[in-house]
């Protein structure tokens, strides 16, 4: 038996073919260890992709919208953005809101080096055209002191539509008065949303928020005013809750 | 001419030596007969163990075992010296190979009951063998000096500080000192190279010579019992049936032995093996250190196992199982050598390799380790987000800020230290999410230091939207009233007290 699987073997050559496969696959050196391959030491990651899905992917989305915390591929958020916000918003994080500092924090350590990484990355993966938002754009942020009550016209004029009268939220769009929400975002975040919409989720933006038979853009101080509108509503027990289901309405 | 020359210098070193009649007679030494392929690991673990000297010799050449250089040579080895990742790729598969040789090589000897008399001291020497392996695999590992080995040293002088006593004295001695540093590196390189191929060179010796002097066993048939008294008798019959170990029976070692080679050789230029962790650094905390898969088994024991029976399963259970291993021939010797009638050993024998198996896997899988990144690294599912309102959006930051997709897995992505959440709102109703979130429970710690009332009540309104399409969110077992009793009087009533209470 032994002899005939010796003869076998021999005879159909396989030692021959099996060493020459070998012999072809050392040559290829397909084996060989591939030094991009090779994981990096977290500080040493210097290319934009794998920065950015390891930290900020998560909250962001893997392409930069789609996310629950608002786009940064967002190309009007882009223009009105300066890179040294950005750079600071990195670093230190947002007070006020969940974004968290990854330039300090013991454990979520970036350098800065890693942020200009991710500065110049989110420049260069979302390019932002310039033509498309001609004229002067809202600033990103501004000192100005807002008026509730101003705010309150312009609401109804550009979110009561989707956000309900009293920003209760209707079937388009869910409630913007809600204590949860706005003890969790801050001024600078409301501002942005109303600039930006979210785009990805089909909020429009304060070009096309107030709609026929105006239809026009917010002004910058109609936008400060919704904020402090919003802001208002934050520290006061004054906004209308969402009724409970089944529970007789006050 | 030249034949004769040839023949005058072997004749020269034969009249010196004297050996050619006792490899004569290891080549023509009768074997039983049938022995079939089953016999054949032994060999093989011998021939991948040759495999190792080698390339080990010539790792050896390039190879610095000082913290800042280990890992370096090792890089250096992999991607710049001809050919030197394929050295290092065949001793890793040979030495990972002689391993799953040596396992086959115990279990075939124990089923076929070979361990039996007049080879327990065979068996006992191969118990030996196989720890020294052991040995062998975990100081290549620490030798690699990545993170995987830095804190693999780290739960080995752990372990080893908690024997009572001498303890403290085992961990000085284990890494060189009260820490991890370039006295451990030497002393693993000592053992690895110096040691530990001492210790395994001399008992394969000794393993070897109870081999031919002890002859090898018989396959085993139900009914054919061992017994002291006749058992030389009938292995001498056995071996007068027999066959000489030359031609055949050495024929198929040399034939299965060159195909494990090959296999080896092909595994190592196909797959090679990389580089896939970072250097050993305790700064860099999001290391994820596995122990090479021999030891998965112990580590997922330890990982599972509850803190009472730690000290147990460190400092007793090897011990204890050394201690069973070479117990066997002594508790069995004679009787019965066919698995067939030996069904509480055959059937312990499937038990344990399911046991490792299981263990192995849990190991390298190891769901009881949160998925470090997760939070920042792997988004909410896009489906998710799309329907959010703001404060369900608000509460999915929340969710990833706060680590929670650390142990919970949206999608099956994220940790999987706690339950999926994906369908979570089936299962909780709001007022019990608040509660698991706050007060913990399970394996769950309480969060509600932590989380802010805002934090809570934002993570709450999200994770009540996770019910798939078309299955309603769960329900509270007793529903607050609703028609016409809930308004009318009776909320008049419900509101005078409320007034009165304050």
């Amino acid at each position: 038996m032994l002899d005939q699987a010796l003869s076998f073997i021999v005879a159909r050559g396989r030692p021959i073919s099996i060493a020459a496969w070998c012999l072809c696959a050392l040559l290829a050196g397909c084996g060989q260890p591939n030094r991009a391959n090779q994981p990096l030491p977290p500080l040493d990651v210097m290319a934009f992709q794998p920065l950015f899905q390891e930290n900020c992917a998560g909250c962001h989305g893997t392409t930069g919208q789609m996310g629950p915390a608002p786009p940064l591929n967002d190309a009007l958020f882009l223009r009105v953005v300066t890179d040294q916000e950005l750079n600071e918003v990195i670093k230190n994080g947002r007070p006020g809101t969940l974004m968290p500092g990854f330039g300090f924090n013991p454990g979520l350590t970036l350098s800065a080096k890693q942020v200009d990484v991710l500065v110049k990355g989110i420049r260069a993966e979302w390019p932002s055209s310039p033509r498309e938002f001609s004229g002067t754009l809202p600033p990103y942020a501004t000192d100005a002191k807002g008026d509730a009550t101003r705010g309150a016209q312009a609401f109804a004029l550009a979110c009561a539509r989707c956000h309900g009268a009293k920003g209760e939220g209707t079937d388009t769009a869910g409630a913007i008065n809600d204590g949860a929400f706005l003890k969790l975002v801050s001024d600078q975040f409301l501002r942005r949303i109303v600039i930006t919409g979210r785009p990805d989720l089909g909020m429009p933006d304060y070009r096309q928020q107030i709609t026929e038979p105006e239809a026009r853009a917010l002004t910058d101080q109609e936008i400060t005013d919704i904020v402090a509108l919003l802001a208002s509503w934050r520290t006061s027990d004054s906004f209308a809750q969402e009724p409970a289901p089944g529970a007789t309405k006050p | 001419m030249k034949r004769g020359w040839v023949l005058q210098t072997l004749n020269w070193f034969e009249h010196r030596l004297g050996m050619r009649d006792q490899v004569l007679e290891a080549l023509n030494h009768p074997v039983p007969k049938n022995t079939g392929w089953w016999y054949v690991f032994g060999s093989a673990s011998v021939t991948l163990l040759t495999i190792q000297l080698l390339t080990g010799v010539l790792l050896t050449m390039v190879y610095v075992p000082t913290p800042d250089l280990a890992y370096q040579t090792i890089e250096y080895i992999s991607y710049e010296q001809f050919l030197g990742w394929y050295v290092r790729a065949v001793h890793s598969w040979s030495g990972n190979a002689m391993m799953v040789m040596v396992l086959l090589h115990m279990t075939q000897v124990y089923l076929w009951g070979a361990y039996k008399y007049p080879r327990e001291l065979t068996w006992v020497v191969g118990c030996f063998l196989f720890v020294f392996l052991l040995g062998f695999l975990f100081s290549g590992q620490v030798l690699r000096f990545d993170s995987s080995s830095y804190w693999g040293i780290g739960v080995g002088a752990a372990m080893a500080g908690r024997v009572p006593l001498i303890g403290p004295a085992l961990v000085h001695l284990l890494l060189g000192g009260e820490t991890i540093g370039g006295e451990t590196l030497s002393r693993f390189y000592a053992l690895h190279v110096f040691v530990l191929p001492a210790l395994l060179l001399g008992f394969l010796g000794i393993h070897l010579l109870l081999v031919m002097r002890q002859g090898v066993s018989a396959p085993p048939f139900p009914a054919k019992r061992t017994d002291k008294e006749t058992y030389d008798k009938v292995y001498e019959r056995e071996l007068a049936e027999g066959e000489p170990f030359a031609p055949d029976p050495l024929a198929k070692d040399v034939i299965f032995s060159a195909l494990i080679v090959l296999v080896v050789f092909v595994l190592a230029a196909v797959y090679g093996v990389g580089l896939n962790e970072l250097p050993a650094d305790p700064t860099i905390i999001n290391a994820n250190p596995r122990p090479d898969w021999p030891f998965l088994p112990l580590f997922a024991l330890l990982s599972l196992c509850p803190p009472w029976m730690e000290t147990f399963v460190i400092l007793v259970l090897p011990v204890a199982g050394f201690a069973f291993l070479v117990s066997i021939p002594f508790v069995s010797g004679t009787g019965e050598r066919s698995p067939w009638r030996r069904p509480v050993g055959t059937i312990g024998v499937v038990v344990g390799v399911v046991l490792m198996i299981v263990l192995g896997w849990l190991g390298a899988v190891a769901p009881w380790s949160p998925a470090m990144e997760a939070w920042s690294g792997t988004p909410i599912p896009e489906r998710m987000v799309e329907s959010l309102s703001p404060t369900q959006l608000v509460g999915a930051v929340v969710f990833q800020n706060k680590n929670c997709r650390n142990c919970h897995a949206l999608d099956g992505q994220g940790g999987t230290r706690g339950p999926d959440l994906t369908t979570v709102a089936t299962r909780l109703t709001k007022e019990e999410l608040v509660r698991q979130v706050v007060q913990g429970g399970g394996n769950m710690p309480a969060y509600g230091k932590q989380l802010s009332s805002a934090n809570v009540e934002a993570l709450v309104a999200f994770l009540a939207t996770l019910h798939p399409e078309g299955i309603a969110p769960a329900k509270p077992s007793v529903e607050p009233i609703t028609g016409p009793l809930a308004g009318g009087d009776n909320a008049k009533d419900d509101k005078t007290e409320v007034a009165r209470d304050q």
